[in-house]
């Protein structure tokens, strides 16, 4: 029992930070339709970064979040004007390449300055732990990165929900004609929009990085994560992602535990095949074609 | 017609060149870099039949390349099967991956396709990693020598120069720029192409969408399967990364995207660009040319870190030619020369 509450504690915390790379997808793909494949390449500059601001000038992973975030919301405001921008209306499949190729000029740029070799950032609590009473602990830096996750997705529910921006965000994302007609500047919220989504998953790359091995190619196996995400959650659908980050960080966990560690990515993406199988307009979400 | 018959005239002459390759040219070099042509556009074309014409776009072709290439080298390594017989069970084994994806992704509309291709993938890859008695895991299979083909006594085949190996290639290439002529001018390729151009005016004009679909996904996944079997022959070394990682598939795909998706030379042209490309850059060419115009001196840092690095780049390389030719010229070279012609018929009328 208390294997089984261990792993799902500690699926649930990776699963927050899980969530906010899907929401950066999601909110991206509701704006412009456009799939990120270079999305987890984005999430490793982040980590990069923050290697850099804790090497260079010894800023604590969790406070860089607050310089990475603004820097990787310009990033991605950039890739959005000088990129994206240009395919907004090609078909899909151009918009994808392109995606993917601007996701292996990142990591291979990243690789000729850093060489590929893992680097590790040590803090003094990276392998602390907190004990929660009956055999279970809890991970100090997880726990600290899921605080952070809930309190940036809620900071982010607020501005999508309440401010002028955001509404004009989800306007723009239920219908870009439409939003045009009523005076929204549908090219300024996409670039927001990108630019949020790349602070998110660059803030996600901040977040892990005291637990993760960082390294040029790490992006590409959280990219497919990101998709299994939004797929699961429904394409577009915030809530959803959330939710299906969580979902998918547990099964990780729990696969880890019960079936091996070598096999849990594994069973993500055939769990992502199933619901392609069973019901590809995601747990939550309606389908909007 | 005279344009007919001077077509057949220069395929006849290329293809006698060619044939006639081998015997002229000794050094192995050349034929190395004569058989990495062919293993391209081999690869190229296979995925041109799926991605160009049904417009099924794959970013998991490598799933296909490699299924093929470590069930011959697992025979070939394990029970000394040999390769001729080896390469069957690869396309079987391929067979059944392909429809399983197939089946559950052609159901669906959007990027679902590009996202299951790339998730199989790397089921597949990870599976190699964690399949250890079977793979050999991260290490790979390495097999240093092909059992010889006999018939009774007699040896039908051995393995022993690059020369084989390079008329294999050779009729790889060939038969795959063959099942494209096919599929181009075949009922099953007007059907590809009216999917790819319009689903649902296909559908309503009675294709079964799906079934279609799968035929072309098959035929495709068969054709790479072969290249990946004669790929980890050739080299005599497999493991997960060189023939299922994420690179394979966007390297296969890019010869298409370069040259011309959709038409029958294009991936025979973005062979022609890549593979000297890319090897240009691994062998340190570059490098050494700039050192000669005298635009970098090897001493200095910027000489000394290209020296070092430049070798690796060729992923980069791929990386912002795709972006380059997106942005540019969306119907790759085929289409940018297509277009350049018409323009000047266009002024001369």
């Amino acid at each position: 029992m208390a294997v089984f509450l261990q792993s799902l504690i500690s699926g649930v915390l990776i699963g927050g930070v899980y969530a906010l790379i899907g929401i950066g997808l999601t909110l991206i793909f509701g704006v412009m339709r456009v799939v990120n494949f270079g999305h987890g390449d984005i999430m490793m500059v982040g980590m990069y970064l923050t290697y850099l601001l804790f090497t260079l000038m010894g800023v604590d992973p969790f406070v860089s979040v607050l310089i990475s975030f603004p820097l990787m919301f310009l990033f991605g405001g950039f890739l959005q004007k000088v990129f994206i921008n240009r395919v907004l209306n090609a078909v899909a499949q151009n918009q994808i390449l392109l995606t993917i190729g601007l996701g292996l000029i990142m990591s291979n740029t990243v690789m000729l300055i850093f060489t590929s070799d893992y680097k590790i950032l040590t803090t003094s609590y990276s392998s602390s732990t907190i004990q929660a009473g009956g055999g279970v602990s809890i991970s100090t830096p997880l726990l600290i990165s899921f605080l952070i996750t809930a309190a940036i997705t809620a900071a982010l529910g607020w501005f999508l929900m309440k401010t002028d921006t955001g509404q004009a965000i989800r306007a723009t994302a239920q219908d870009r004609d439409a939003a045009q007609l009523m005076g929204i500047n549908v090219s300024r919220m996409s670039v927001i929009a990108f630019g949020l989504g790349a602070a998110l998953a660059g803030t996600a790359g901040a977040l892990i990085s005291p637990t993760y091995y960082i390294f040029p190619q790490v992006g590409g196996t959280f990219t497919l994560k990101a998709f299994v995400i939004t797929v699961l959650g429904g394409m577009g659908s915030v809530v959803g992602a959330t939710l299906g980050g969580i979902l998918i960080g547990v099964t990780e966990s729990m696969s880890a535990v019960y079936i091996s560690s070598g096999w849990k990515d594994v069973v993500v993406f055939v769990l992502f095949l199933l619901v392609l199988l069973f019901k590809p307009s995601g747990l939550m979400g309606k389908s909007r074609t | 017609m005279n344009k007919t018959i001077l077509k057949a005239l220069i395929g006849l002459i290329v293809l006698a060149a060619l044939l006639a390759v081998p015997r002229y040219v000794d050094s192995p070099y050349a034929l190395h870099m004569m058989i990495l042509l062919f293993l391209s556009v081999s690869q190229g074309q296979s995925w041109n039949i799926l991605g160009g014409y049904a417009g099924q776009h794959s970013v998991g072709h490598a799933a296909y390349f490699g299924v093929g290439a470590y069930t011959t080298m697992m025979l070939m390594h394990a029970k000394q099967v040999v390769p001729w017989v080896g390469v069957w069970a690869g396309m079987a084994a391929v067979v059944v991956v392909a429809l399983i994806i197939g089946s559950i992704c052609f159901r669906l509309r959007g990027p679902y396709f590009v996202l299951a291709s790339i998730a199989v993938a790397e089921i597949m890859r990870l599976s190699a990693i964690n399949l250890t008695t079977l793979t050999n895991g991260a290490e790979g299979i390495l097999a240093t020598e092909i059992p010889a083909f006999k018939i009774g006594e007699t040896v039908v085949t051995e393995f022993l120069t690059k020369v084989p190996f390079y008329y294999i290639g050779l009729f790889l290439a060939l038969l795959t720029i063959a099942v494209t002529y096919w599929v181009q001018h075949s009922k099953l390729g007007y059907y590809f192409q009216a999917i790819r151009e319009d689903q649902d005016a296909a559908h309503s004009l009675g294709i079964h969408i799906a079934v279609y679909k799968n035929i072309g996904l098959v035929i495709s996944a068969v054709l790479t399967s072969l290249a990946g079997s004669f790929y980890g022959i050739y080299v005599g070394f497999v493991d997960p990364p060189t023939v299922l990682g994420l690179d394979v598939s966007v390297q296969i795909m890019l010869i298409c995207i370069i040259g011309g998706m959709g038409t029958l030379w294009g991936p025979v042209l973005g062979s022609l660009i890549l593979v000297p490309l890319s090897e240009a850059l691994r062998s340190n060419m570059i490098t050494d040319l700039l050192v000669k115009i005298g635009l970098v001196s090897v001493d200095s840092k910027v000489g000394v870190f290209l020296k070092e690095n430049l070798a690796h780049a060729h992923v980069l390389l791929y990386g912002i030619l795709v972006v380059l030719v997106i942005l540019f010229m969306p119907d790759g070279l085929m289409g940018f020369v297509k277009k350049l012609a018409a323009r000047r018929h266009r002024e001369a009328v």
